[in-house]
C-alpha cells in the first residue's frame, strides 16, 4: 500500500513541486538561521578562547554592575599586583587596562563601525598573556606611542610612523610604533585596539597610575587554573576575585549570548516560524487539492479491498516523502540564506566576527525533522478527507469541489475570532501589566479564528473584491470572479497564506511607526534646544565632556549640555543612569518636572521617573542607597520626579555625583540652545569648529534630531522587511501552485472556452482576475488584520513601551496593499501561460 | 454570408433531387483532399486520407464510421478545432490553414456551434449564462428574439437561472445546442450528442437538431455511431479507415445499418 503511495508520488511529482517548494523554504529559513546563530556562537566562542589563551586567570573586582544593555566592573589597585606576584605557582603577571578609545583617521573621523567595541588598552609584554601579536614595529615604550591592530590601520589607512589622534575621550595625539594582529587575524572581530604603554593607559583610560583594570596571571608548570584560582583568591583583599581562564571565557560568551546572540536568534526564529507557518498553508492547499483529484482513484483502491487505514496510511507516507525530501533540500538551501542573512547584517552595519558557517549535525536533525512533521501534520486534513470517500464514488463522475461550510466551522472560528477580539480589546484599554501578553494572545487567537472562518469570509469577499472585474474585462472578468467563488475552502486557504504574511508585515509598520511617533512626539516635547551633537547610535559612540563645555562657552550659544550614560545599583537593582549638569539641562530640556526641581539636582541627590517612582512607591524625599562599580555606596535623596524618560531615562545625577566614580567620563549626546538673536544657521556653524576637532561627531538641528531620534527602527524595520519578504514570495508560490492545480483540473472547461471562441488573452485575463481576487482578499485580510492587532499592541504598550501616539502609516499600507495585488499577479503568470498554451481538442476529451 | 451567394466550386450531390427543401446550392464548408497524419516515421497513422467533401448549407450531414475511421478528425478538421497534414479546409470562403490560431478563435466563437458528447457545460455559469457564453467573450448582447425563440424551443426557459449541477443530462445537453445556436453561427458541429443521453432525452436533441435544420435554416454536422441517430440527417456520410467511402440521402435506420454492416465486412479480410 505504501507502495502505492510512494509511486502515485513520484508519477504526480511534478504536481508537488509546488508543496516541496513551500516546505524548502521554510526549512531553509529555520536551518539557515540555525546555522547563522550556531556560527555567531562558534565564531564568538574561538574568538574568546583565543584572547584567553595564554591566560590561566584573571584578578578583577568582584563588583559588577550589570544593567541589560552592557555590565561595568570597577578598576582594582595598583598595589594588588604585587600580591599576586608573591603567590607561589604565579609564573607571569601583567597588569592589564582597558576602556574606550576612539581612534581617528588623518581626516579626524572615527575609525570602525557603531557596532563592535573601540578599545583603548595597555599593551602586554609578556606573549603568553597577549592575544594580540606585533607584525610591525615595536611595543610602545614611551607616553604618546601606540600599537594599533591591523584591521584598524587598514581601515583608517594609518601606517607604521603615522601620527594620529585618539580620544579617551580627550584627545591625545600618538605615534603609531606597532601593528599588531589578533592572532593571525586582522583583530578581534571588527573592534579597534590601541595600546599604550601601561602608565599611558592608567593616566588616559582611569585617570589615576595607581589603578589597573584586571591581573592577567599565567600559572607556573605544574599548577592547574583551579589551583591558581584558589591559591590567589585566599591572597585577595575583599572585593577582588580571581577566577580562571576557562571561566572568563564561559563568562565572555554568556556575555555575548545575554546581549546579542539571544535576541538575534529568537528575533531570526520567529521569522523562520513565520515562513514555516505560511509554508503549512500552501503544503495542506496542495495536498487537499491532491485528494480531491483523486478521489476516483482513491475510490477505486477501496472498492478493490483497501481498508479507509491502508487507504489514509498511504497518503500520510506520501506527505511524509514530500516533506522529507523538500527538508532535506531545505538545509542545503539554509546554508545559502545563513550567508545571505550574514551578509544583510554586515550591511546593516552589525559587523560579525568572520569565518566559514558552522553546520552541526544537531542543525539538520531539527530542520529535518521540523520539515517533515510540519509537512505531515499539514497533511493529516486532506489524508482523512481523501481515506472517507465512499467506494461508489468510483463508478461515479463525482464531483470534486466540495462547497459547503459547516456550522462547525462557523461556531467554531467565530468563538475564536470573538475571544481573540475581546482580548485585543481588553488589553488595549485596561493598558496594565500583562496587557501585551494579553494582547499577543489575543493577536494568536484572531488569527486562527480569521483562518477557520477564512473559507466563510471568502465567497462573498470575492463577490465584492471581483465586482470590477466584469467590467474591467467583459466576459473573462465574470469567469474569474466566479472561479474565485466557486471553493470558498481552497480560495480561503491560498489566501492564507498571504495573509498571514501581509498582516505581520502590516503589524509591524503599524508597531514600529506608532513607536517612531511617539519616540519623535516626546523628543520633540521635551527637547527646547535647537542643535544636538550626537555620535553613532549604536553601541554607544562618545564625547569628550569638554565639547559640551567649550560649546557653551561660545557667545552664539545659549546653553549646552552634556549627557553622559552611567551604571549603579539604585534601591537594590543595577539600572542606567544618565548623567547631566542640572543646571544647563533644565534650559534645554523640558523634563515635565513633577515635584521638585532638577536645576538645584546636589551631589547626594537624584531625579526619577515618575514611573519608576510609582512602581517602587518612591516619593520626593525617599532615601535610596546607590552603589558605584567602584564598590563605594552612598546614600540619595529623591530631589525631583520627572515624566518624560525618553531623554533622560529612569535615573538622572549630577556629573559631581557620578565623577567620583566614574572611569571615563564620556558624554553620548550634547543639547545646544542658540543665543537669542543668533541664527541657528550660524551657530551650527560656531559649533562645527569645534566638533570637527573632537572626532567629527553628527551636528543636527532641532527638526534632524528629533527625525533621527527614531532612526533605528527604520533600520530594525528595514531587515524586518527584507525577512518577511520570504513568506511573502512562499505565499506567492502557493498561490501560483494553487492556481497551477486548478488550471489542471478545469482543463476541460478551459478546452470548451477555447472551443466556442475564448482568445488566449481571454484566458490569461481570466487567470489573472482569479489570482488577483484570492490575493487581494488575502492582502486585505492581512491588512485589516495587522492594523487592528497592531492598535491593540500599540495601546496594550503604551505603558510599558510608552506607545502613547498610535499611527497607521497609510503610504507603507497602501504600499502592502499594492505588492499584495503584484504577487497576485505575478503568481499567475505561468498557470495562465500554460492555460493558454492548452491544446484544445486534448482539453475537450480530458477526464 | 449572404443566402444567395453562390459557391463557384463544383459539388457532388447524388440524391439532391430527393430532398424536401428546394435544394441550397451554398456550400456552408468544404474538405479537399483532406489528409491528416498522426505521428511520424514507422508509426505514423492517416486518420484521414485524401477525403474530399462539401457540407451544403441548411443541411443535416451525419458521419458515420467504424472507431478509428477519422469521423472525429475530420469533424474537428472542418471545425477550426485541429489543422490537417495537408489539402484544405473552407469555411464559407475562408481557407482555414491560412487562419492564424486568433483568427481560428474568433472564427470559432462568431460562426461556429459545437455541441459535445460531454454536454461541456461550465459550472459556474447559469443555464442562461452558458448559453450566451459565446457573445459574451465576444462582447456582444444576444438577440433577445432569437434567444427567446431558441430557449422557447428546446424547452428550456424555466430553466435559466439553474446551474448545470441542478439539471438532468437531457436539459444540459439541451443548454448546449442552446449555446451552440445562439451566436446564429454558420456551421453547427455535434460529436456525439446523444452518446450520454437516454434515448428519449437523445431523441428529443436529435429533432430538436433537426429542427434547427429545417425551421431555423442551420447547417449541422454531427458524428455518430448510432444508425438510429445517423437518421435523423438529410445525408449520410462513411468514413472507413480515413477515406470516405460512402453516401446516403434521407436514410432510414435498417440502409445505414446495413451499409455500416457492409462497411465493416468489407474492412475485414
Amino acid at each position: 500500500m505504501t507502495r502505492i503511495a510512494l509511486t502515485s508520488a513520484w508519477v504526480r511529482k511534478r504536481r508537488l513541486v509546488g508543496a516541496c517548494l513551500a516546505v524548502f523554504l521554510g526549512v531553509s529559513f529555520l536551518s539557515g538561521t540555525l546555522v547563522l546563530g550556531q556560527t555567531l556562537q562558534r565564531n564568538f566562542d574561538s574568538l574568546f578562547a583565543d584572547a584567553n589563551a595564554g591566560t590561566d586567570a584573571v584578578v578583577r573586582s568582584a563588583t559588577k554592575i550589570d544593567t541589560r544593555m552592557d555590565f561595568q566592573r570597577g578598576p582594582i589597585d595598583t598595589a594588588t599586583v604585587a600580591r599576586v606576584r608573591a603567590v607561589d605557582g604565579v609564573a607571569s603577571v601583567a597588569p592589564y587596562v582597558e576602556g574606550y578609545g576612539q581612534l581617528l583617521d588623518k581626516h579626524g573621523d572615527g575609525i570602525g563601525g557603531s557596532g563592535p567595541p573601540r578599545v583603548a588598552a595597555s599593551w602586554i609584554a609578556d606573549p603568553r598573556l597577549n592575544a594580540y601579536r606585533l607584525v610591525q614595529g615595536r611595543a610602545p615604550h614611551a607616553a604618546g606611542e601606540v600599537v594599533v591592530n591591523r584591521g584598524a590601520a587598514k581601515s583608517g589607512k594609518l601606517a607604521l610612523g603615522d601620527t594620529t589622534v585618539l580620544e579617551t575621550p580627550r584627545p591625545t595625539r600618538v605615534k603609531i610604533v606597532g601593528i599588531a594582529t589578533f592572532g593571525s587575524a586582522d583583530g578581534f572581530g571588527e573592534t579597534t585596539y590601541t595600546a599604550f604603554d601601561l602608565p599611558a593607559a592608567q593616566r588616559l583610560v582611569l585617570g589615576a597610575t595607581d589603578r589597573v583594570s584586571s591581573i592577567r596571571v599565567k600559572a607556573a608548570a605544574g599548577v592547574t587554573q583551579d589551583e591558581l584560582a584558589a591559591r590567589l583568591n585566599r591572597v585577595l583583599p575583599t572585593g577582588v576575585q580571581a577566577i580562571t581562564g576557562t571561566q572568563l571565557t564561559k563568562e565572555n560568551n554568556d556575555d555575548i549570548n545575554g546581549q546579542f546572540l539571544g535576541s538575534l536568534r529568537a528575533f531570526l526564529l520567529v521569522f523562520a516560524g513565520i515562513a514555516l507557518l505560511v509554508g503549512a498553508f500552501s503544503i495542506y492547499n496542495t495536498l487537499s487539492i491532491l485528494a480531491a483529484q483523486r478521489t476516483r482513484e482513491s475510490a477505486l483502491l477501496r472498492a478493490l479491498g483497501a481498508s479507509r487505514t491502508q487507504l489514509l496510511g498511504a497518503l500520510l507516507a506520501e506527505s511524509l516523502l514530500v516533506g522529507l525530501v523538500a527538508s532535506v533540500a531545505g538545509l542545503f538551501g539554509g546554508v545559502a540564506i545563513a550567508e545571505l542573512l550574514k551578509a544583510l547584517f554586515d550591511a546593516f552595519g552589525g559587523g560579525l566576527p568572520a569565518g566559514g558557517l558552522a553546520f552541526t549535525p544537531g542543525i539538520a536533525i531539527i530542520a529535518i525533522v521540523v520539515g517533515t512533521l510540519v509537512t505531515a501534520v499539514a497533511g493529516v486534513a486532506p489524508a482523512r478527507k481523501a481515506s472517507r470517500v465512499p467506494p461508489i464514488a468510483a463508478l461515479r463522475d463525482v464531483a470534486t469541489e466540495a462547497t459547503t461550510t459547516s456550522r462547525r466551522r462557523r461556531l467554531l472560528g467565530g468563538g475564536l475570532a470573538a475571544v481573540g477580539v475581546l482580548a485585543v480589546l481588553l488589553a488595549a484599554l485596561t493598558q496594565g501589566g500583562g496587557a501585551v501578553t494579553i494582547a499577543a494572545v489575543g493577536a494568536v487567537l484572531t488569527l486562527a479564528g480569521m483562518i477557520v472562518c477564512g473559507p466563510l469570509a471568502a465567497r462573498p469577499a470575492s463577490t465584492v473584491l471581483g465586482a470590477p472585474l466584469p467590467r474591467l474585462s467583459g466576459m473573462a472578468g465574470t469567469l474569474a470572479r466566479d472561479n474565485a467563488r466557486r471553493n470558498p475552502r481552497r480560495t480561503a486557504a491560498t489566501a492564507a497564506a498571504l495573509m498571514v504574511g501581509v498582516g505581520v508585515v502590516s503589524l509591524f509598520t503599524v508597531f514600529a511607526g506608532s513607536l517612531k511617533a511617539s519616540i519623535q512626539d516626546s523628543v520633540g516635547r521635551s527637547f527646547a534646544g535647537d542643535l544636538a551633537i550626537t555620535t553613532p547610535g549604536w553601541g554607544g559612540g562618545a564625547l569628550d565632556p569638554q565639547v559640551a563645555a567649550r560649546v557653551g562657552a561660545l557667545p552664539q550659544v545659549a546653553a549646552a549640555v552634556g549627557l553622559g550614560e552611567g551604571a549603579a545599583r539604585v534601591g537594590g537593582s543595577s539600572r542606567r543612569l544618565t548623567i547631566a549638569d542640572p543646571a544647563q539641562l533644565a534650559r534645554v530640556v523640558d523634563l515635565g518636572v513633577r515635584a521638585g526641581a532638577i536645576g538645584q539636582l546636589g551631589d547626594r541627590q537624584l531625579a526619577l521617573s515618575e514611573k519608576l517612582a510609582r512602581a517602587h512607591g518612591w516619593h520626593l524625599g525617599s532615601r535610596l542607597p546607590v552603589g558605584f562599580a567602584d564598590r563605594t555606596t552612598s546614600p540619595f535623596t529623591v530631589a525631583a520626579l520627572y515624566d518624560n524618560d525618553r531623554i533622560a531615562g529612569d535615573v538622572l545625577v549630577s556629573r559631581g555625583a557620578w565623577a567620583p566614580h566614574a572611569v571615563q567620563d564620556l558624554d553620548s549626546v550634547v543639547f545646544v540652545r542658540v543665543a537669542g538673536g543668533v541664527a541657528t544657521r550660524a551657530a551650527e556653524t560656531a559649533v562645527r569648529g569645534i566638533t570637527r576637532g573632537a572626532g567629527n561627531p553628527d551636528v543636527k538641528t532641532r527638526q534632524q534630531y528629533v527625525a533621527s531620534s527614531a532612526g533605528g527602527i527604520n533600520a530594525l524595520l528595514g531587515i524586518v522587511y527584507v525577512l518577511l519578504l520570504l513568506a511573502i514570495v512562499i505565499a506567492l508560490m502557493g498561490i501560483a501552485n494553487t492556481l497551477a492545480l486548478s488550471i489542471h483540473e478545469r482543463t476541460r472547461e478551459l478546452g470548451l472556452l477555447r472551443a466556442v471562441g475564448a482568445t488566449r488573452r481571454q484566458l490569461r485575463s481570466m487567470i489573472r482576475g482569479e489570482s488577483l481576487v484570492i490575493a487581494v482578499f488575502g492582502t486585505v485580510g492581512g491588512v485589516a488584520l495587522g492594523v487592528f492587532l497592531g492598535w491593540g499592541l500599540v495601546r496594550a504598550a503604551a505603558d510599558s513601551a510608552q506607545t502613547d501616539v498610535f499611527t497607521a502609516p497609510i503610504g507603507q499600507l497602501a504600499g502592502v496593499l499594492v505588492v499584495g495585488a503584484v504577487v497576485g499577479v505575478l503568481a499567475s503568470l505561468r498557470p495562465a501561460r500554460r492555460a493558454a498554451r492548452l491544446d484544445v481538442l486534448r482539453a475537450i476529451a480530458a477526464e | 454570408m449572404a443566402p444567395d451567394r453562390v459557391s463557384a466550386m463544383s459539388y457532388e450531390l447524388s440524391d439532391g433531387a430527393r430532398q424536401r427543401r428546394s435544394p441550397n446550392t451554398n456550400i456552408a464548408a468544404s474538405a479537399h483532399d483532406a489528409v491528416k497524419v498522426y505521428g511520424a516515421g514507422e508509426n505514423a497513422v492517416r486518420a484521414l486520407d485524401g477525403v474530399t467533401v462539401d457540407f451544403e448549407q441548411g443541411r443535416f450531414t451525419a458521419i458515420m464510421g467504424p472507431s478509428g475511421s477519422g469521423k472525429s478528425t475530420l469533424m474537428q478538421c472542418v471545425a477550426g478545432l485541429d489543422q490537417l497534414t495537408s489539402g484544405r479546409v473552407l469555411v464559407g470562403e475562408r481557407d482555414l490553414s491560412e487562419l492564424s490560431d486568433r483568427a481560428l478563435t474568433l472564427l470559432r466563437r462568431d460562426e461556429i456551434g459545437f455541441v459535445f458528447q460531454s454536454f461541456n457545460l461550465l459550472p459556474t455559469l447559469s443555464a442562461a449564462e452558458n448559453i450566451t457564453l459565446p457573445l459574451a467573450l465576444a462582447g456582444r448582447r444576444p438577440d433577445g428574439a432569437w434567444l427567446d425563440q431558441v430557449v422557447t424551443t428546446l424547452g428550456l426557459a424555466d430553466r435559466l437561472s439553474h446551474r448545470p449541477t441542478e439539471l438532468s443530462g437531457g436539459q444540459q445537453q439541451r443548454v448546449a445546442v442552446a449555446r451552440a445556436l445562439v451566436a446564429r453561427p454558420q456551421l453547427m458541429f455535434a460529436d456525439e450528442p446523444t452518446g450520454n443521453l437516454d434515448s428519449r432525452a437523445g431523441g428529443e436533441i436529435l429533432a430538436f437538431l433537426r429542427r434547427a435544420v429545417r425551421e431555423l435554416d442551420q447547417t449541422v454536422v454531427m458524428v455518430t455511431h448510432d444508425p438510429l441517430a445517423a437518421s435523423y440527417a438529410d445525408r449520410v456520410l462513411f468514413l472507413a479507415d480515413g477515406r470516405l467511402v460512402d453516401e446516403l440521402s434521407d436514410p432510414e435506420p435498417e440502409r445505414i445499418l446495413d451499409r455500416l454492416k457492409t462497411l465493416t465486412e468489407g474492412v475485414a479480410p
